[in-house]
């Protein structure tokens, strides 16, 4: 069997999305979870249309990076049980395209949870871009990217340790913290229109092709790590 | 334990630290508007130096280590990993006490500031991703998320050039530092690098006696954080009317180096308990020191 690294990796998203399209309990609990994030902010802050401009960027981030949390713990913990785990470390396969497999499958998934989102934030909060809204995808897709690279890579991490799921908001939180930044500027100077957004998005693909790069080059040590 | 020429460096540190800390409270010149609060900048700021060169070690060891999986590497990545967190928590806690007087605030939330508080929390997540995870991994698992962490060094260093920020900016070696301040802070820097690189040294014959243990059983020796900015809670009971006044700036500063040698200090006591329970260990395992 000659497989490359691609058709691998493209294997395991068909896999993992198959998976959760019969379950459906990723998905399912994410976007509960993302809706009473939006609905508890919304009475916590009760804010008005101007100040939902300005606060969107933030809740909207908080609300993703805490669902995406649930959706990479499951990702790995699956794996764990009847031992696939160690089934993919002895397999022949290279470790990179289990990792981009799945990172790309956790890709797939938070932007569902994204699309679905989105006319609901745009509808509680009374959302209007004032800002050149196009940009939205851009950051939207780079800022997603950022949360699921660290976020697959930490989430196996984490899974080595003793305290598993406990493990994951405390590693991946502090070295996403300059994406989600970024993230949340540039939303909401899109919302508002008062600056450009463009350093932002710059800021956040250099991220991204720099934690993809470290996240590659170190996965196979950390699945193997004994 | 350690060689004669750990205590001979150890005495020039001692005279160093004090030398530089004499420069600091009586040799160097009043700053005009903040007088003596001013002076907090002689500690604040070796202390990130420090911090910054053992994070570096950190990276490099840890590169180390994945290449070559020696002890040597590991252990050497743990020490500096510590004591850079101490350092850094005290540039940390420093820092809030200067810009309590200066600023009329604890925290702003300027690139600075916030940058640097990410890289101290992820040196911290480093530390308790070591104390918590399966013992075969954990050194692998650690070497890994210390690169990661590596990554945001030269952020927190480019913060203050690239942003506009309230930190204020790089001063050394140019027209905004005077002359003088600027020797005393350069002997400072000296001392407190040393002094950081002395703790690493005897934190990493810890780490090294540990490794050894270790492998005489398998038993977590639990290391905790370090205990810190409780010097701040002396901060609270002061009023903002009396904020401009001399005697005030003079209690800034010796809240700073107070709180300041508390962290350092409490730290080595606390590298001291662990060595003594370390010590007893050993000797019931029948370890031989060497």
């Amino acid at each position: 069997m000659n497989l490359s690294v691609t058709k691998l990796a493209a294997l395991n998203v068909r896999k993992d999305l198959r998976l959760e399209w019969r379950s459906r309990d990723v998905l399912n609990s994410m976007l509960f979870f993302a809706l009473l994030v939006v609905v508890i902010f919304s009475f916590a802050f009760a804010p008005t249309r101007e100040e939902s401009r300005r606060l969107s960027g933030g809740l909207i981030w908080t609300a993703f990076l805490f669902s995406t949390t649930m959706a990479l713990n499951q990702s790995w913990a699956r794996e764990l049980r009847n031992g696939v785990l160690d089934a993919y470390r002895v397999a022949p396969a290279p470790a990179e395209s289990l990792f981009l497999g799945k990172c790309l499958g956790n890709f797939l998934l938070v932007l569902i949870l994204e699309c679905l989102m989105a006319p609901l934030f745009v509808l509680f909060y009374n959302l209007t871009a004032v800002g050149a809204y196009w940009q939205l995808i851009v950051i939207c897709l780079l800022g997603t990217w950022a949360l699921v690279v660290n976020g697959t890579f930490f989430a196996a991490m984490s899974i080595r340790t003793r305290n598993r799921e406990l493990m994951l908001p405390l590693l991946l939180l502090p070295v996403s913290i300059p994406a989600v930044t970024a993230m949340v500027t540039a939303t909401s100077n899109v919302f508002t229109g008062d600056s450009s957004a463009l350093v932002q998005i710059k800021f956040l693909a250099v991220f991204c092709v720099v934690y993809t790069t470290i996240s590659v080059l170190l996965f196979d040590t950390v699945l193997n790590a004994e | 334990m350690k060689s004669p020429f750990f205590y001979l460096l150890l005495v020039v540190n001692v005279v160093l630290l004090g030398w530089g800390t004499y420069q600091a409270l009586v040799v160097a010149p009043p700053e005009i508007t903040m007088g003596d609060a001013q002076r907090i900048f002689y500690y604040h700021v070796p202390a990130a130096t420090a911090a910054s060169i053992l994070f570096g070690i950190n990276f490099l060891a840890s590169v180390w280590y994945l290449v070559s999986r020696n002890a040597v590497a590991d252990a050497l990545a743990v020490a500096c990993a510590e004591v850079g967190v101490v350092f850094f928590g005290v540039v940390l806690v420093s820092g809030p006490i200067w810009a309590r007087y200066a600023w009329g605030t604890f925290w702003v939330w300027d690139a600075r500031l916030t940058t640097s508080l990410i890289l101290w929390l992820l040196y911290v997540s480093y530390l308790v991703l070591r104390n918590s995870s399966e013992s075969g991994s954990t050194s692998v698992l650690a070497a890994s998320l210390a690169v990661f962490a590596a990554m945001d060094m030269p952020i927190v260093y480019m913060a203050n050039r690239w942003f506009p920020t309230q930190h204020p900016q790089p001063m050394i070696g140019t027209p905004n530092l005077d002359h003088n301040m600027q020797t005393v802070l350069l002997w400072n820097m000296a001392a407190f690098c040393m002094f950081g690189v002395m703790i690493s040294w005897f934190r990493y014959g810890i780490e090294r006696t540990k490794q050894k243990i270790d492998q005489l059983h398998i038993q977590k020796a639990t290391a905790g954080s370090p205990a810190m900015a409780l010097p701040a809670l002396l901060l609270f009971q002061m009023d903002d009317k009396l904020l401009r006044e001399k005697a005030v700036q003079h209690q800034y500063m010796v809240i700073g180096y107070v709180a300041v040698w508390t962290i350092y200090i409490g730290y080595l006591l606390f590298l001291l308990v662990k060595l003594q329970k370390m010590k007893r260990e050993a000797a019931s395992l029948g370890l031989k020191e060497n």
